[in-house]
């Protein structure tokens, strides 16, 4: 078999092991690969960072399991960034099942912080620092409603507590009380927020979504629809780089110990890829 | 190496490699986790929507506590069910109808206000747009190639007139703006299934086997 032959006839196996190997070997030994942050994560960092003691954050978990190698590191980010900086921060999921991998990150951010709390001023308390919203369906009533009051749309927050008993809920009441919403998601949910809530009242919405999304997304951000963007792991990497560098927050920074996989995978499929093409051209020109 | 003692993430581990033997080629246990898979999220669902918005929603509220307003979107959920009796399969109509009727007054002025007016505004020469690339006196040369790629690319898609002429020109440079499009597009999504297959190693290097702190 001629070697253009051969390049065209690679074993898809082969790829796949070659693809697992590169990936698996910087995970299992770890060398660190800087990060350096760039300007649509960096507007998301200081929108965040610009929250004012009178206004909360919203936090819209909207991601599924099948994502969340990829936006789940942003949650914990995000979550972190306003923690040590004692935003007040409302979460809630817009799809029932995304409920349990917001309260998977939220249990491990606070957890993180009350597990080194000196004091009950340092720790993170609920109702005082966050409320879990929970899940209201369908998600155009809470979208819109929200804007009128937060209260009348999540009556009950998702621990069953009255939401406007809640010592936070006394002076956050609609998007007017709020500074920025943060969209995770792997689908078109950041755009029904800009549709609905920033159009109607003005909500400042960032955004934190799949790698896939990032190519729709970008010219939301260009228009200033989106006031900050993550893409993909690598944007929760950067967010992660941010809050480190800017706030000391220590902890596992899961997206920022893929990176160096990331690069060398990415560099064998751009081989693999220059190969194909190399072993196509040959064979066309036997032909 | 510290191996997880937790049998759910034993479960999930081994279900994972199930699922990622198919890499390698079809096989019982890919088909096994995939059946498992469908059948879990099916009753997770119905499961959930029953507890979260059935019961507290509408049948506790109105079987319970007496709120008869439910009754009349009680009343129209139910008609979805006469698609199985023939005879009255026309009643399902009324709620497709109302749901429709709704999903378009919500969604058109949204949509026009959202992805078409704000996006024709990005396209337009404007201080505020230069100045939004964050590049200087760059963001000039930015908004102008994207004020180009947009028009040459509607032109590509303009297809009531044979593309000669001036139409054959711009369509050409928008057939090049559409394919680096599709060139992002498609490096983005490698960087996100490679995302996710770290995501799955580093949970099987590190929850299941403990390899990786």
């Amino acid at each position: 078999m001629k070697i253009y032959e051969r390049l065209n006839k690679i074993d898809r196996r082969i790829i796949y092991a070659i693809l697992f190997v590169v990936v698996t070997l910087p995970l299992i030994f770890p060398s660190v690969l800087k990060v350096t942050p760039m300007t649509p994560v960096e507007n998301l960092f200081t929108a965040v960072d610009k929250t004012t003691d009178d206004k909360a954050l919203i936090l819209d978990c909207s991601y599924a399991p099948q994502i969340k190698a990829e936006v789940e590191p942003m949650a914990i980010a995000v979550l972190r960034h306003a923690f040590k900086t004692r935003k007040k921060i409302l979460v809630l999921s817009l799809y029932v099942e995304m409920i349990g991998l917001a309260t998977r990150a939220l249990n491990q951010v606070v957890e993180e912080f009350n597990s080194v709390a000196e004091t009950y001023e340092d720790s993170i308390i609920y109702g005082r620092d966050y409320v879990f919203l929970g899940w209201q369906p369908p998600p155009i009533v809470p979208m819109l409603g929200m804007g009128e009051s937060i209260s009348n749309i999540y009556v009950v927050d998702y621990y069953g507590n009255q939401t406007d008993t809640l010592l936070m809920m006394q002076r956050i009441r609609n998007y007017n009380d709020i500074s920025i919403l943060v969209a995770l998601s792997g689908s078109r949910i950041p755009i029904s927020w800009v549709s609905y809530a920033q159009n109607r009242y003005g909500l400042q919405v960032g955004v934190g979504c799949t790698a896939v999304s990032g190519a729709d997304f970008y010219p939301y951000y260009q228009t200033g629809q989106f006031t900050g963007l993550m893409v993909g792991m690598k944007g929760a990497a950067e967010y992660e780089e941010l809050v480190e560098a800017n706030h000391g927050v220590k902890g596992r920074r899961v997206a920022s110990e893929a990176m160096l996989s990331l690069t060398y995978a990415h560099l064998i499929i751009m081989l693999f890829i220059v190969i194909g093409n190399i072993g196509f051209f040959l064979h066309r020109r036997k032909k | 190496m510290n191996i997880s003692t937790d049998p759910w993430v034993w479960i999930a581990s081994i279900l994972s490699i199930a699922i990622l033997s198919f890499l390698y080629k079809e096989n019982p246990f890919f088909r096994a986790a995939e059946h498992i898979f469908l059948g879990v999220a099916n009753g997770y669902l119905v499961t959930f929507y029953w507890h979260r918005i059935l019961m507290p929603i509408l049948f506790r509220p109105l079987f319970q506590q007496g709120d008869l307003l439910l009754i009349v979107p009680f009343i129209v959920g139910m008609l979805y069910l006469t698609r199985f009796i023939p005879r009255v399969s026309w009643l399902v109509r009324i709620p497709i109808a109302i749901y429709m009727g709704y999903w378009t007054g919500v969604l058109i002025p949204a949509t026009i206000q959202a992805q078409i007016i704000k996006q024709v505004q990005g396209t337009i020469l404007t201080a505020p747009n230069f100045q939004s690339w964050n590049a200087g006196t760059s963001g000039i040369a930015w908004s102008v190639i994207v004020f180009i790629g947009v028009l040459c690319t509607l032109s590509y898609f303009y297809f009531s007139r044979e593309h000669k002429g001036v139409i054959g020109f711009t369509s050409r440079i928008g057939i090049v703006f559409v394919m680096i499009g599709f060139g992002a597009a498609f490096g983005y999504t490698v960087m996100a299934r490679i995302s996710l297959l770290i995501g799955k190693l580093q949970y099987l290097l590190g929850d299941w086997l403990g390899i990786i702190k």
